[in-house]
């Protein structure tokens, strides 16, 4: 039997692929492409910074710091992202009204980044951690004898090496938030799958724009990757491998 | 505030979706698990073309969504004429299930091809020319190291999985995420739902990672 003959008998409609050769659809699949490309770069961008706080915050000396930094990262990494995300979408905006006015609607694309990085902070919050306790004990100490205060051995010495070590696993991290972001188009961010999703409701292609939103997904996902895989993952020590792999297996999400 | 006071005022919505979650990881987990293994055997395989197939699948389901995974298999199969079954629920439940393993089969059998390779040929051509046969060295050279090496990674993919199965709340799966959804949609009681959920995950979740941890402190190879 031809392809073509399966195809109609099976109900798929092959006429709907001309459609895309206007180019208002591609514009349509790119203003979701910057919208999935935008959110991923914010949230990982606050990610880091939530992550390096509650990091430090796990290996303080101080009880009322580590606690709650524990507490954090255990909790949130055992939730699923979507569960955060759908929160964030529906409660979002309330949790705000007590600093800005009773009238503060929170943007969607707000809600998706809050979801979104609470997740991936704690999940970050993880490699910092496991880049910080490989370095050799000697390299605090030293530098403590050297008159540096814990702030500054951790400014200056300690978390330059951490972080460096940790560019890999970051690299990782931004693949599945990649992938992640296909899961904000619930609370009704238009990102990629969104718009696709706009487009075959339409259009009854569900097949065809899912082969192009995949092919997308793929494309940026497989070479970003790549790349990772290419800056030396195996220059790090063996404890901080192992901890990126418990991590990358256990918090991938979406 | 109390989430225990919404579970009981909604129990078919809570305790079924938590059933339904918990089936969702077991016969996914259980799918993944033999296709994966299947994938890394592929992947081992001296054919050139298994091996690439392998490959393919592997590089495919672990660079694309899930969701995408899932709509396709929730959308996209109809128009090609295939139903998982004719009954709604049953139709959405099947595809939720075939879409976990699906996607995490990619992640068990880089895990498996791992355990595979890491012992090393040497290893192997001692066994055999101590004069155990090639079921032996199976038994007492090969094997014990593959496991040590699969399982602890194998119980990390259980947890993402566990958490992934909320995914299937987006095709209308009533999981426990999909309750919270629902009874917040009729209560506008957000907090004290999505805290019941919440707790409904950590309690599959956290009791999961205690067990790979100790697996994984177990099971550490002396290097």
């Amino acid at each position: 039997m031809d392809i073509t003959e399966f195809l109609r008998d099976h109900g798929l409609k092959p006429n709907t692929w001309p459609m895309f050769a206007d180019p208002a659809i591609w514009r349509f699949f790119g203003e979701g492409l910057r919208e999935t490309v935008l959110i991923s770069l914010v949230s990982i961008a606050l990610s880091f910074v939530v992550g390096l706080l509650f990091a430090l915050g796990r290996l303080s000396t101080r009880w009322w710091l580590r606690w709650p930094s524990i507490a954090y990262i255990e909790a949130v990494r055992a939730l699923p992202v979507l569960l955060l995300i759908v929160y964030f979408g529906i409660k979002g905006s309330s949790l705000f009204r007590p600093f800005f006015g009773a009238e503060f609607e929170l943007p969607r694309f707000w809600a998706g980044v809050l979801g979104l990085s609470m997740y991936t902070s704690a999940v970050l919050a993880e490699i910092i951690r496991a880049g910080i306790v490989s370095l050799p004990r000697g390299q605090t100490e030293a530098s403590r004898a050297l008159g540096l205060s814990y702030p500054q051995s951790m400014r200056h010495v300690i978390l330059p090496q951490a972080l460096r070590m940790m560019v890999p696993a970051m690299m990782a991290q931004l693949t599945t938030i990649i992938k992640d972001t296909s899961l904000v188009g619930t609370i009704g961010v238009f990102e990629l799958l969104r718009q696709g999703s706009t487009i075959y409701n339409q259009f009854f292609n569900p097949i065809e724009v899912l082969l192009i939103v995949s092919v997308v997904y793929f494309v940026i996902c497989f070479t970003l990757s790549q790349f990772s895989r290419r800056l030396e993952l195996g220059r790090a020590p063996r404890e901080v491998r192992a901890k990126i792999q418990e991590v990358q297996l256990r918090d991938q999400a979406a | 505030m109390i989430p225990g006071a919404i579970v009981l005022e909604f129990p078919r919505e809570f305790f079924g979706g938590l059933w339904l979650t918990i089936q969702i990881s077991l016969f996914g987990l259980i799918g993944a698990l033999a296709l994966g293994t299947v994938i890394a055997l592929f992947r081992v395989s001296p054919l050139v073309v298994l091996r690439w197939i392998g490959g393919a699948y592997v590089e495919f389901f672990r660079n694309t969504p899930l969701v995408v995974q899932l709509f396709f298999l929730f959308l996209g199969l109809p128009y090609m004429g295939f139903r998982f079954a004719t009954d709604t629920f049953d139709s959405i439940f099947r595809a939720a299930i075939t879409g976990m393993a699906l996607y995490h089969a990619a992640y068990v059998a880089e895990i498996v091809r791992g355990g595979l390779l890491a012992v090393e040929k040497g290893q192997i051509e001692a066994a055999r020319s101590l004069g155990l046969s090639y079921l032996g060295m199976l038994r007492y050279v090969q094997l014990p190291q593959t496991f040590r090496a699969v399982v602890p990674p194998l119980g990390n993919i259980a947890i993402a999985l566990v958490k992934n199965t909320s995914l299937a709340s987006t095709i209308g799966v009533a999981e426990l995420l999909f309750a919270a959804e629902v009874v917040e949609s009729r209560t506008f009681r957000a907090e004290e739902a999505f805290l019941a959920a919440t707790i409904g995950f950590l309690l599959l979740t956290i009791p999961l990672g205690v067990v790979v941890n100790m697996l994984e402190r177990r099971m550490r190879i002396a290097r």
